[in-house]
């Protein structure tokens, strides 16, 4: 077997298949540095699939498919926004609820869609000069799309904001004790619904990824669980927009090389592959040394209500 | 004035009850949404092709049906007025068969399964030929000799299918290889991506796939690469790529089932013995791109071009061999048959012998791997 | 106290059951009201539509009996998350537990030579403790390596899905199914009985609502249930009462998952005879299961009821699909609407609507303190 090709394959479609699951985690991290849980992220990318396709279809621009699957991705995260910081529900139910409410709209709304090949898609990049060197070449600037590296420069963008900027002072303290940050002049309620629709933005542009460059069609259901796999990979990546990079793309990795593999070990074994390894490795992150790091920002699934210490 | 009225109303009424007891209504049970390019797709596709045919009849349908929910489905559509009901999925056979005995006065027809009752028939419109052809095809084709195969789920047809693709490869191509990739579902595109971006990494140049999206086709396009399209016609979705296919065309049979009803020949009595196997003879399956275009016109060079010595015909191009094998088994006097013997599993073992075909019995319990498969096979013997 | 026009509200500590009655059904109420404009979307008279679906379903006995035998996996699953979510324990993982049951329930039923009268016990006993099995692991996992009982409940139902797979298409495949992915069907001794006319399998009915009694019970009257109450209300409390968390957490996730592994053993005995493709065993039960158990507001007793409220909508979206021709994907945004207007209606039932004369009030931020 030829190693190089091996490598060469397996990260390319790490990065391919790990840009949904980065732009999720980058949006899902904000949101809970904020302290809310959003487990709607996989209505909230199935309706930015949606979104994406059927105005890409219609006006013939991927751009602003994307667009519109960032805005429909930002209102659903509003409405959790607003059940959740406003009216103070159950996070994690308001987020369920938003999971099934999403698969069920997006599935209704495109059922006239479903079938038809995407007129323009994303274009697949071949960066000029990079893509000639030998082995990073096909590995890194082939066969990727625009996303691939905006994904990775917001990631870097992210984490400079997070932990180098007054205002990432202020959403992590939002996070981790509202009650203070509140005393010291942050809106608390302010914070969390805009880094909650952020959350939502990036999830419906993930999504749109899936239905204008990943696989340019619509099909019902064609998040298949990448919603959930955000959820861990968020924790997986103790809440920090740098490591959840490592962490999108080794499960890109899993995901291909659960094909990949199939000519050695039993198919049905290895397609459990990636939902084991998010279980493993969150035992194993949980375990020993790693625990101080990996803490969950306090606040979390904490609605605040001010007065209240 | 008024008694008149109503003379003419009751006769009316009576008159349309009259109509009503020659009407038929069928009532259609699918087991996947109706948008999902593929099984389900074609068998709906063909139930609004008879719906406009006959104005006797009307039909209903029923999408996404869980396979041990039929009996509620059937329960449902016997009280809403349906007198013939077709099942469209393996898994609904036993809760059919249950119907059918509960329901003496209903037609039945349970498609892909083996049990059938005094009405209740079974039927099945089947590939194995045209992959077949698409194997010819394919083996021409192919530079690197690796072929890739997205395949859904590891059962009999499916065997059946890859064994006939590979078959045919071999023909034209014995050193090729058919690589195999199982998703575990008839319906997850990125499962199929990555199922062909897999093949793609392991050299495969032409692809051919049994599941109910178009992906792999999509895929093989961005690449460059030539495949076939399957179930539905999938010219549309990559034109220079898609090469051939398969097509399916259940209006056929439902055609001829629904009218031999409507004649009387078909009762609630007699479709014990009724099996449908239909085949490329009787027009139920095509080969193609899109109907009508046997092979896209921009691989029809290649396929002149590349001349094997066949031991039958001699010296003769692929594209011309696809015509001669075409015509031996659409011409009602079927005269070939891909698993014609001598053929022999990948493991060495003779499975058919020279000069024999295999029963139906042994097409549909199918489990050994033709020679040149490459890949996991669950369940070889 | 908040003012809204001539409306003051005020806050009080703990809803009543009037309160929590009221508000429970106001939301469906407006749920059902939200989803009339899907119906005028297809052209349909909402109000005509639910007429003819309520006559559809509460027609005959044989039709109403289908909202019964929806409501059985719901009823055992629902009770079982009562007793989780009232833990805080979030077990998202219903589905897997009950298709955990359905797998060792059909092994006792294929391959465990007992003699036939002990084949159903042994069954639903097996079905209890795999189900149950699935889901103490991830408790041990949330109390010894801080794992988060949300994914790992959930990545365990993907992991439960690829076994089953495994299962009907390797070793378990039935010698008589002509090389299909399906086990042979049960034997006789297998099957459940129906009541007459239907396809309600009476044992597992009983079970369930056996079950609620029993669980009801537990979590009022024992010491069990006192535990339980106190480690979900706060942690802290908990530790300063010295109890034993991993226990609680094992133990209570073992009834849970149990209950909901008892809900794959009446399907696969009731329904299917035979153990086939995960996603025909289960029509997402156990997800449908967590509404059933948060709409229950943490009592078992009430999830029998919710239960059937959703298994009438089962029912109902069997109706609509076929008498009104209505897309199938309508069911899952009626299940999101109803739990949406559930949670945004939830803080009502914290507040007391007064009115009252236009005063000078006092505007402050009040809140529940309740949670």
């Amino acid at each position: 077997m030829d190693w190089t090709s091996w490598v060469i394959s397996t990260v390319s479609r790490a990065l391919a298949f790990g840009v949904p699951l980065l732009w999720g985690t980058l949006g899902e991290i904000y949101a809970e540095r904020a302290g809310v849980v959003n487990l709607g992220v996989e209505g909230m990318m199935i309706l930015g699939a949606f979104m994406a396709f059927a105005v890409t279809q219609s006006v013939g621009s991927p751009g602003l498919g994307l667009f519109c699957a960032a805005m429909v991705g930002g209102v659903a995260a509003l409405v959790h926004a607003f059940l959740t910081v406003t009216l103070r529900a159950n996070q994690y139910v308001a987020g369920l609820a938003l999971s099934m409410f999403g698969l069920g709209l997006a599935g209704l709304l495109g059922r006239g869609w479903e079938g038809k090949p995407l007129s323009s898609t994303l274009p697949y990049l071949t960066v000029p000069g990079l893509s000639r060197i030998p082995v990073l070449g096909p590995m890194l600037f082939q066969d990727q799309t625009v996303l691939t590296y905006i994904g990775l420069v917001l990631a870097v963008l992210l984490w400079i904001l997070l932990f180098r900027t007054r205002w990432g002072v202020a959403i992590r303290s939002v996070g981790e004790n509202p009650a203070t940050a509140d005393a010291l002049g942050i809106n608390v309620t302010l914070v969390r619904y805009l880094c909650v629709v952020f959350g939502g933005l990036l999830a419906g542009v993930g999504g749109g990824y899936l239905s204008v460059a990943y696989r340019p069609a619509w099909t019902e259901g064609m998040t298949a669980g990448m919603g959930w796999i955000v959820i861990a990979l968020t924790i997986f990546a103790a809440w920090d927009p740098l490591q959840a990079i490592w962490g999108a793309f080794f499960f890109g990795a899993l995901y291909h090389l659960s094909y990949r593999l199939q000519a050695f070990l039993a198919p049905e074994l290895l397609k459990l592959m990636p939902y084991f390894f998010a279980v493993v490795v969150l035992a194993a992150s949980g375990f020993g040394r790693a625990r101080w790091r990996r803490r969950a920002p306090a606040a979390l699934g904490v609605p605040y209500v001010r007065g209240e210490r | 004035m008024k008694r008149v009225l109503v003379a003419v109303l009751a006769v009316a009424v009576l008159g349309s009850l009259a109509l009503a007891a020659t009407k038929i209504k069928a009532g259609f049970i699918y087991v996947g949404p109706i948008g999902d390019y593929g099984w389900t797709h074609a068998h709906d596709v063909a139930r609004r092709i008879v719906d406009e045919k006959y104005d006797w009849l009307e039909t209903v349908y029923v999408e996404s049906v869980p396979e041990g929910e039929v009996e509620t489905y059937i329960d449902l559509l016997v009280r809403q007025g349906c007198n013939v009901i077709f099942t469209t999925s393996f898994g609904f056979m036993d809760g059919t068969l249950a119907a059918a005995q509960r329901y003496p006065d209903v037609i039945f027809a349970h498609c892909s399964g083996f049990k059938r009752w005094d009405n209740m028939a079974t039927y099945m419109a089947d590939f194995y030929q045209v992959y077949y052809l698409n194997g010819l095809m394919a083996g021409a084709l192919t530079k690197t000799g690796k072929i890739g195969y997205v395949a859904a789920f590891p059962i009999p047809e499916l065997k059946r299918h890859i064994s006939a693709f590979t078959i045919g490869v071999r023909e034209v191509n014995p050193k090729a290889e058919v690589h195999v990739r199982w998703i575990y579902e008839w319906y997850n595109p990125a499962a199929a991506k990555e199922a062909t971006e897999a093949l793609i990494a392991e050299g495969c140049d032409v692809f051919a796939f049994t599941e109910d999206s178009p992906t792999v086709v999509q895929v093989a396009a961005e690449k460059r690469l030539p495949s076939f399209g399957h179930y539905s016609p999938m010219y549309d979705f990559a034109p220079d790529y898609v090469v051939s296919g398969q097509i399916v065309h259940w209006d056929k049979i439902y055609e001829d089932f629904l009218l031999k009803i409507y004649k009387g020949v078909y009762t609630t009595k007699n479709l014990a013995h009724v099996d449908y196997w239909w085949l490329l003879a009787q027009g139920a399956v095509e080969v193609g791109a899109k109907p009508g275009m046997l092979i896209n016109p921009k691989y029809e060079a290649a396929l002149k071009n590349y001349v094997i010595n066949h031991p039958t015909f001699g010296k003769i191009s692929v594209y011309d061999l696809v015509y001669i094998r075409l015509n031996q088994m659409a011409d009602p006097g079927i005269t070939f048959d891909p698993f014609q013997g001598p053929v022999y599993d990948r493991k060495g073992n003779l499975r058919v012998p020279e000069g024999m075909w295999m029963s139906y019995d042994a097409l549909i319990t199918m489990e050994w791997a033709a020679a040149g498969i490459v890949g996991p096979w669950p369940g070889e013997p | 106290m908040k003012r809204l026009g001539p409306f003051v509200l005020e806050p009080r500590l703990a809803p009543s059951r009037a309160a929590v009655l009221g508000v429970s059904l106001g939301a469906v109420i407006l749920a059902l009201l939200l989803a009339s404009v899907v119906f005028y979307g297809y052209g349909r008279n909402p109000w005509q539509a639910y007429v003819q679906i309520g006559r559809g379903v509460f027609g005959s006995w044989p039709s109403f009996s289908e909202v019964l035998r929806r409501a059985i996996p719901l009823i055992l699953c629902g009770v079982g998350l009562t007793l989780a979510f009232k833990a805080q324990f979030w077990n998202i993982g219903a589905e897997g537990q009950l298709l955990a049951g359905a797998v060792a329930a059909t092994g006792v039923a294929l391959f465990l030579p007992v003699p036939e009268v002990w084949r159903l016990p042994l069954m639903f006993l097996s079905g209890f403790l795999a189900g149950g099995i699935w889901a103490v692991l991830p408790a041990l996992l949330r109390v010894k390596f801080a794992v988060n009982d949300v994914i790992s409940t959930l990545m365990l139902n993907y992991i439960m899905i690829y076994i089953v797979e495994w299962l009907v298409h390797g070793p378990w495949k039935g010698p008589t199914m002509r090389g299909f992915a399906y086990t042979d069907a049960f034997p006789m001794s297998a099957r459940l009985s129906y009541l007459p006319q239907t396809r309600v399998h009476w044992l597992t009915l009983a079970l369930g609502i056996g079950a609620a009694l029993v669980a009801a019970v537990l979590l009022a009257r024992t010491r069990f249930g006192y535990e339980v109450r106190v480690v979900g209300q706060s942690t802290e409390a908990a530790r300063y009462a010295g109890i034993n968390f991993t226990a609680v957490f094992a133990l209570v996730m073992l009834l849970s998952g149990g209950l909901a592994g008892l809900a794959g053993v009446g399907e696969v005995a009731g329904i299917h005879w035979r153990l086939r493709s995960p996603a025909h065993i289960s029509m997402g039960y156990g997800y449908t299961a967590i509404i059933v158990a948060w709409l229950a507001r943490g009592s078992p007793l009430a999830a029998i009821f919710t239960a059937l409220l959703f298994g009438l909508i089962f029912a109902a979206g069997d109706y609509m699909k076929t008498a009104l021709n209505l897309p199938f994907q309508i069911t899952g945004v009626f299940n999101g609407l109803i739990l949406f207007c559930l949670i945004s209606f939830d803080i009502l039932m914290f507040w007391r609507v007064r009115l009252s004369k236009r005063e000078k009030a006092w505007i402050g931020q009040a809140g529940s303190s309740a949670r």
